[in-house]
């Protein structure tokens, strides 16, 4: 009995070398920058956006800088903290963790299990390529994970089917669903046919118009109304206004993009 | 005479409910030894369920990418072939085990295919390539991702299957030990093939 509660011990402390390296504490707010490259105005931004995120999606997305992970590659670090945050809700699994180590010079967007149908690898890695990487070559670092965080962010509230006041106004995401070459075939055949239409007279082009503008007037209507529901999430949650409430149980596949610049 | 045989049957009585005690506390730590190794099982199944899962993400990627770089590199024709035929010997593979090794030599031949992009520089360029290249290092993550916890499992499995009261109780659940999953060097690390000249540059 006694050998076999020692080895039982054994067995719980092995268990646990998989989490006892990452020794960070629960997250407090959206933007964990423990590298210190994200400046106060950039931070605000993406604290507000995230949080809103959160709010209207449910999707908890989590910033973390930090020097470097070693001795961990990004990809086992980020599994390992992300697991640990407990990212995302529980069935759902709606967690998502962008890690940038700065002195690594390397990154990972982990995405939660819920996500990967439409945050794909090849999304995920056209923004790291296309978006991240040339700004971080430049040492933007704030930038370039501001930017980031709007293509994914975009990407996901057009999931959910809602509008983001904290976008910036008339953003276009510069990565698209489908990257490769689709989109021309797509968009160069739509273009031919309004033109052809409007040919035959005026009235397509307003009905589009209208289409459009409702589209703004629901964007105006959720700013108005966001007040107030903030104000009743935070107190739910416990976070504060700002503050992140914590992860709900998602769970991680491994699945994203990591990448290096 | 009464006072007596009373006393005795308080004694019966205590020893009766002291064997029952005894008796229910050793059936909960039986059956509580019992489902542990059914349980340590099911988990260590689900596991390879979620590996096995990822294997075959990575499994339909293949002809995609083996055609993009055909169009570059159609002379690496006995690469495209052996990479078919580990692939067959993946969905042929009757066991856990012969699908771990058949899954270590897709993954070795996947970096080749990969490193080729270094060799073609038109191949790095294409953006459909690229595409498959970041779904395929997903993949490959998952699978590393699922790979360790599975591992995780069978250990926990295995460590009990080996205990003293462990294996008594995993022989009368017909619990057996299970095969860990071992990456191969050549696919944990960055690939790096010997096309001959690589290995005279880097000398």
């Amino acid at each position: 009995m006694r050998k076999a509660i020692l080895l039982n011990f054994i067995v719980l402390i092995s268990g646990f070398v998989w989490a006892v390296s990452t020794d960070l504490p629960q997250p407090a707010h959206y933007v964990e920058d423990r590298a210190g490259i994200v400046s106060a105005d950039y931070r605000i931004k993406l604290n507000g956006l995230l949080q809103e995120l959160e709010q209207k999606t449910g999707v908890q997305f989590i910033i973390l800088t930090i020097d470097s992970t070693a001795p961990l590659p990004i990809e086992q670090f980020s599994i390992e903290v992300a697991e640990k945050w407990k990212l995302g809700h529980k069935g759902r699994d709606d967690g998502f963790l962008f890690t940038v180590a700065v002195k690594d010079r390397a990154f990972r967007f982990e995405v939660g299990y819920g996500l990967e149908g439409f945050l794909t690898d090849q999304f995920c890695g056209q923004v790291g390529r296309n978006v991240l990487v040339p700004l971080m070559q430049q040492g933007r670092y704030a930038e370039g994970i501001y930017q980031a965080t709007l293509a994914l962010t975009d990407r996901i509230a057009r999931h959910y089917n809602v509008t983001l006041t904290g976008m910036p106004a008339g953003y276009r995401n510069p990565v698209s669903d489908r990257p490769t070459g689709t989109p021309l075939c797509v968009i160069l055949p739509a273009i031919l046919f309004i033109l052809l239409l409007s040919a035959r007279g005026i009235w397509p082009l307003l009905l589009l118009e209208g289409l459009f503008s409702g589209g703004y007037g629901r964007g105006y209507w959720a700013g108005g109304s966001r007040g107030g529901f903030g104000g009743g999430f935070g107190g739910g949650f416990g976070g504060g206004f700002g503050g992140f409430g914590g992860g709900m149980g998602g769970g991680f596949g491994g699945g994203g993009f990591s990448g290096r610049w | 005479m009464k006072e007596r045989t009373g006393g005795a049957l308080v004694v019966l009585g205590v020893i009766l409910v002291v064997v029952l005690i005894a008796g229910a506390i050793l059936f909960s730590w039986y059956l509580a030894g019992y489902n542990k190794a059914v349980r340590l099982e099911e988990e260590a199944r689900e596991a390879w369920a979620n590996v096995d899962s990822a294997l075959q993400r990575r499994m339909d990627l293949i002809p995609n990418l083996v055609e993009t770089v055909k169009a570059y590199a159609a002379h690496e024709q006995e690469l495209f072939e052996h990479i078919a035929d580990a692939r067959t010997k993946y969905f042929q593979a009757g066991d856990v085990d012969q699908k771990i090794e058949a899954a270590n030599e897709v993954g070795a031949l996947l970096s080749r295919l990969l490193m080729l992009q270094e060799q073609y520089p038109e191949l790095k360029a294409n953006q459909n390539f690229l595409a498959l290249q970041d779904s395929l290092e997903g993949t490959e993550n998952r699978i590393n991702v699922a790979r360790i916890r599975y591992n995780y499992a069978v250990k926990y499995l295995n460590t009990y299957a080996r205990e003293f009261f462990g294996s008594f109780f995993c022989k009368r659940a017909g619990v057996k030990p299970m095969k860990p999953f071992e990456a191969v060097p050549e696919a944990a690390q960055p690939p790096r093939v010997d096309f001959g000249r690589d290995n005279l540059s880097s000398q």
